[in-house]
């Protein structure tokens, strides 16, 4: 009776302890388990999309070329980033401030790389000055999905930007993020309950029609 | 739920542990903890590489398609292979090619699990060990100047190669030697045929069969549907003769005469039972009948003969008569026949000839007397295994181990290849360029899908390699395209056009090499030997299966799970026996008996133990089994399919996927014959399980259920021709009343996708199967699962026997989900994991689905499928063939046909974007795409104008079990038979 009280007691503790990490765990990202809202993870190149989409307003698809076309948006491939950063190797006002000292001490500016490029001309197996160095070799960019879905969903980006959703609409202000972040929750009831209201309202003024059936997604 | 079940076992085990309802509570608290930090679990770090450099063509997520040129068999079929990510995943039919017109059989679908074989070689060979190719090479070299030296001969042992490229390849090989020969053989052999018409048309070729031009067809041990010759194009042509279109219907009429029931044989109008002994006084009989030497056939049981010969003579240029034997007295006949009836230059082209055989049994045999009589220094062995398919294989092998060269071109060691010093394995044909003119005047094109897997090299480059003269296949193919294709053609005038239009399309158009034939002698007919008769015992008759064919492919474990279209067994070759013929020797199915005869060549009696099948449609004096099967390397099917306590292996009792029968054949008269007497047969006592698909699944009410008239449902509805052509609707069972107590709910405003299967010209050829299995991610479970009623093939190809007056008919229903509108499976299920959609799909959702199994349960088709265990690939390579589209199923869910869901999001999302409505046609589905036939129709019901509404509104229209009320999207058509007696029959199960 008394060793049966002891563990009833340890059980409750256990159980109240539980409770409270998993309220705790909710609580701070809002999210059911499974969920990965705020998922933000550390890219091997901190690419910045604050800089690219928002600063300099390069369009979304103009780098996630299957957008429109495709499946999947894609990540772009490295010769797409060479398209640009064949010529600016640096961020501008490091380059200019390189210029301004070398004006000053009436010498010749030295060529600045910065080191997040040199990992892009890297896996190209250029060195600094944009050569094909002999030794190099060629190596792949691995990118961290930010937004994934399990394997028994299918998401065509297709229909939803011909259908003129707009991108900020599941992956949010993405041009405000140095760092892309996961803001929506990619949920089924949030897929579902956008599918509902555009039905009902449309996309932007224009009416749509979004299935809900479960093969538009499942099969 | 699951402390629930802990608990029920707790009391069941309370004598010997004791845990009583505190310790249950642990239990349970710690199974909530663990839950729970399951959950708090970051979900899975996926990582996203793309390509460095993308090639401009390539899109991540779509498809890219490549035209090329199957090589499963020889028939030289088009297809083209899709292209997921850089790798092949589907191959289909290309509906633009003059051969094959768009369908493809099961082998050629299945081809593609093959690239992702891991067993295949790495690299090149020499004495059994790894090699690189410059040793190989040095070694080689030095070989062949000995050879030189020697003044040795080479011979170049090949199955049929219609590659011009190749060809012109070897001829410079082989002349670099003094006495250097290529001898052509195939494993199922056609030299009769050629041999024939060397004898009387003075050109020893195959001519080109034309079914579609043919309106009487007699068909004499001619699988010609099924395994003979080029089964696609046959198909495709023999149904555009029988459209039941127009007035009176288009309907060719088709005897069939055969010694075993045969995909063909199923088909026919009229079938005959003979054996192969009875074949040579048959054809002479019908000669002599049709050049009006005897008024009627003095056999009394060859009266049949006396009509038949009357609608040939009313058919003259218009009929066709085919003779699969490989015996040339039969085929003299034959020719004689067609001759007699004016079919040359109709119905059998001899002007533009086929290719797809070319084999010569007589030159084989002279090679085998040369090795023998170590005249052969060299041998190169390639696209053929002596060893495994000539009789007396084992004593072939000896002789090939004591040559002093022996090369083959395997695509692992197989029978021959183990026996032969160097091995040189070529790429996959969907990793290689090649050329292919399977039929005079058309050239078709093999274009590289992927890089090869292994370190291989194709044939093209080792010759041009040993010739001293090293180019790759794609330039050596553009150097002999320039020879000898492009003069050939005028549309083109730019040689760099011809061949970027050519690689397009996948064949080229061209003019086919002048042939010379010689005016008809009838000389030959007179000398037709008299083939030696069978004593009072059996005759055995080899055949190749419609899904094995010469046993090449029997390491795709696809293809070993086809169910064969008459017998439905899996993973197993077998001894057919007539029903009679089985109860005089005491056995049933699945009793292994003895085989035994004696060859007057080989020192001892040759014996084969195989299981008996009891078929129906089997002459009575004949055993048949099928080639293909005992294929060195098939134990690696042992341990496929799940692994639990209970599993037994997929392989047979020596340890192999069946039984090797090729000992059994002969040479006679100078060929290779697939038949023989004085075959005797014994019991052994012993069993073997055989798994056979037909017997479950079954949609029959259970004779204890059955009321009256319903214990004998029509499942398939059959007319005569006669009676179709007074009344379209003929063969319609009795129009049911609807009383139906489903409330009218689902409205279908959008489109309403439907399929309808003509029975009419569906074979049961089982490509589709095949296709729907590669389309879908469908797994293999193994012979052991598919006898315990688990295979999971979406779409079971039903069988129905019925016997009228003795005469058999044969009747094949390809059963996938109905997409009923009032769905029973819908009403039961718990979870809703199946739901009906807006657009008349029946949805199967795994991830909702938690495997109560009550849908199978209520479903009258029987067309759902359980997941009984994770069904992984017996070679993880083979992961590289799934289907990124469509969901892998994991353990517990139940599955079914989507009618391909996947394609149709695919063409209504790419309609969306450009604005329009889903054209009709757009969307094909699998199985549809594939079919031969053409039987199989998909599209919007909703549109009045698709040719699936126009179907519908058919007369030869019927759903399956339409009294259950289901209203099925999937729909049938009556099959009409080409007879005159009125009265319908409707075949049941």
């Amino acid at each position: 009776m008394k060793q049966g009280n002891v563990i009833t007691v340890l059980l409750l503790v256990g159980l109240a302890l539980t409770a409270l990490t998993l309220i705790q765990a909710v609580s701070q990202s809002y999210a059911l388990p499974g969920n990965n809202i705020g998922y933000e993870p550390v890219q091997l190149i901190a690419y910045p999309h604050r800089l690219h989409a928002g600063e300099l307003g390069i369009d979304c698809k103009f780098c996630h070329t299957g957008a429109e076309t495709s499946r999947t948006a894609g990540v772009p491939s490295a010769n797409v980033c060479m398209d640009c950063h064949r010529f600016v190797t640096a961020p501008f006002n490091q380059v200019r401030a390189e210029d301004e000292a070398a004006t000053k001490e009436n010498r010749k500016p030295r060529r600045i790389v910065s080191p997040e490029l040199q990992k892009l001309y890297s896996a190209l197996g250029l060195d600094s000055t944009l050569q094909r160095s002999a030794t190099a070799e060629e190596t792949r960019i691995v990118w961290m999905k930010v937004h994934s879905l399990p394997d028994f969903a299918y998401f065509d980006h297709r229909a939803h930007v011909n259908a003129s959703v707009d991108c900020q609409t599941c992956h949010g202000e993405v041009q405000t993020m140095e760092r892309v972040r996961q803001v929506s929750d990619l949920t089924m009831g949030w897929c579902v309950n956008c599918h509902r209201s555009s039905n009902a309202r449309g996309v932007k003024g224009k009416p749509v029609k979004a299935s809900t059936d479960c093969v538009t997604c499942h099969y | 739920m699951n402390g629930h079940h802990t608990h029920d076992t707790m009391e069941h085990d309370n004598e010997t542990s004791r845990l009583d309802r505190r310790d249950f509570l642990k239990l349970a608290g710690f199974t909530f903890a663990g839950v729970a930090l399951t959950g708090c679990e970051q979900a899975r770090v996926e990582k996203a590489i793309p390509y460095l450099i993308k090639p401009e063509e390539i899109t991540p997520g779509k498809a890219s398609w490549y035209a090329s040129t199957c090589a499963g068999c020889n028939a030289g079929c088009g297809i083209l292979v899709k292209n997921r990510d850089g790798r092949p995943i589907k191959i289909e039919g290309n509906p633009d090619h003059p051969i094959s017109r768009g369908g493809l059989c099961a082998i050629g679908q299945a081809q593609v699990l093959g690239l992702y074989d891991s067993q295949r070689l790495q690299g090149p060979q020499i004495n059994g060990a790894t090699s690189d190719w410059p040793t190989l090479d040095r070694t080689i070299h030095a070989r062949l100047r000995e050879v030189r030296a020697g003044n040795k001969s080479v011979r170049f042992l090949s199955g049929t190669m219609t590659s011009p490229t190749t060809l012109a390849l070897l001829k410079r090989f082989l002349s670099s030697f003094k006495d250097g020969k290529h001898v052509v053989y195939d494993p199922i052999s056609r030299s009769a045929i050629l041999e024939a018409h060397a004898r009387t048309h003075g050109i020893r070729a195959l001519p080109h069969y034309r079914f579609d031009r043919a309106e009487v067809i007699v068909g004499l041990e001619a699988d010609f549907l099924g395994t003979w010759i080029s089964p696609v194009e046959f198909t495709a042509a023999y149904g555009s003769g029988r459209t039941l279109e127009g007035n009176p219907p288009k309907c060719s009429y088709h005897v069939q005469i055969e010694s075993r029931l045969s995909l063909t044989g199923g088909r026919s109008d009229k079938r005959y039972a003979i054996s192969p002994s009875e074949r040579v006084p048959l054809l002479e009989a019908l000669l002599a009948l049709l050049e009006g030497k005897s008024q009627s056939a003095k056999l009394p049981h060859f009266s049949f003969l006396n009509d038949l010969a009357g609608r040939l003579n009313s058919a003259r240029g218009t009929s066709l008569v085919v003779c699969g034997s490989n015996d040339v007295a039969s085929q003299i006949l034959t020719n004689a026949i067609n001759e007699l009836l004016g079919n040359y230059g109709k119905t059998l082209d001899m002007q533009s000839p086929s290719y797809q055989h070319q084999s010569n049994d007589n030159a084989l045999q002279t090679l085998l007397t040369e090795i023998r009589g170590g005249k052969v220094g060299a041998l190169f062995v390639h696209g053929v295994n002596p060893v495994y398919d000539l009789p007396k294989g084992r004593e072939i092998g000896e002789l090939l181990s004591r040559l002093p060269l022996v090369v083959s071109f395997a695509e692992r060691v197989d029978e021959t290849a183990q026996h032969a010093g160097f091995v040189c394995p070529e790429p996959h044909p969907l990793s290689s360029w090649r050329d292919t003119e399977a039929v005079a005047g058309v050239v078709s094109m093999t274009q590289p899908a992927l890089a090869p897997l292994e370190n291989t090299r194709s044939l093209m480059e080792s010759l041009s390699e040993w010739l001293g003269n090293r180019a790759s296949a794609h330039e050596l193919m553009q150097q002999e395209w320039r020879k000898s294709v492009f003069p050939r053609q005028s549309a083109e005038k730019d040689l760099a056009a011809f061949w970027n239009r050519s690689v397009h399309d996948g064949f080229a158009a061209v003019a086919p090499r002048p042939h010379r034939t010689e005016k008809y002698d009838s000389r030959p007919v007179q000398n037709v030997a008299s083939p030696e008769t069978g004593a009072d015992s059996f005759e055995l008759v080899l055949y190749p299966k419609v899904s094995m064919g010469d046993g090449r492919h029997a390491h795709n474990a696809w293809l070993q799970e086809v169910p064969d279209p008459i017998t439905k067994i899996t993973w197993d070759n077998y001894a057919i026996l007539s029903e009679a013929a089985a109860k005089k020797l005491g056995v049933l199915s699945g009793d292994i008996v003895r085989l035994s005869f004696t060859d007057p060549t080989a020192a001892s009696g040759i014996e084969l133990e195989l299981p008996t099948w009891i078929q129906p449609g089997q002459k009575d004096s004949v055993v048949a089994v099928a080639l293909g099967y005992g294929r060195k390397g098939t134990d690696r099917f042992a341990n496929i399919g799940p692994r639990w306590f209970e599993g037994k292996p997929s392989v047979g009792p020596g340890g192999l996927v069946g039984v090797n029968a090729a000992p059994a054949l002969q040479f006679l008269n100078g060929q290779l014959l697939y038949e023989r007497g004085g075959v005797r047969i014994e019991r052994t006592g012993r069993h073997q399980t055989l798994a056979c698909t037909q017997t479950y699944h079954s949609i029959d009410t259970p004779p204890l259920l059955a009321q009256g008239s319903e214990s004998r449902r029509p499942y398939v509805q059959y007319a005569t021709l006669a009676a179709y052509a007074e009344d379209r609707a003929a063969g319609g069972g009795p129009k049911h009343e609807s009383r139906s107590m489903w409330p009218e709910q689902h409205e279908y405003k959008g489109a309403h996708w439907g399929m309808m299967v003509d029975l009419n010209a569906c074979t049961g050829c089982a490509a589709c199967v095949v296709s729907c299995q590669a389309e879908n991610n469908i797994p293999v479970v193994g012979k052991d699962e598919v006898h315990r009623n688990r295979e999971l093939h979406w779409i079971r190809i039903d069988r129905y026997f019925v016997e009228n007056d003795g005469e058999l008919d044969v009747a094949h229903q390809p059963m996938m989900c109905q997409h009923c509108a009032n769905a029973p499976c819908e009403t039961v299920c718990p979870v809703l994991a199946t739901v009906h959609s807006e657009e008349g799909l029946n949805q199967q959702v795994y991830n909702r689905c938690v495997g109560t199994r009550y849908c199978a349960n209520n479903c009258p088709y029987k067309i759902r499928r359980f997941n009984w265990f994770d069904y992984l690939h017996e070679d993880a390579k083979q992961n590289m063939v799934l289907n990124p589209d469509v969901t892998v199923r994991s353990r517990g869910v139940m599955e079914k046909c989507s009618l391909c869901v996947q394609r149709i999001q695919e063409q209504k999302i790419e309609a969306k974007k450009n604005g329009k409505k889903v054209a009709d046609g757009a969307i094909k589905t699998a199985c549809q795409q594939s079919c031969p036939a053409q039987a199989i129709v998909f599209g919007d019901m909703n549109d009045a104008d698709s040719f699936v509404s126009k179907r519908i509104a058919d007369a030869r229209r019927f759903n399956l079990l339409a009294d259950l009320e289901t209203r099925p999207s999937v729909g049938y058509m009556t099959m009409v038979r080409n007879r005159t007696n009125k009265s319908d029959e409707t075949p049941h199960g």
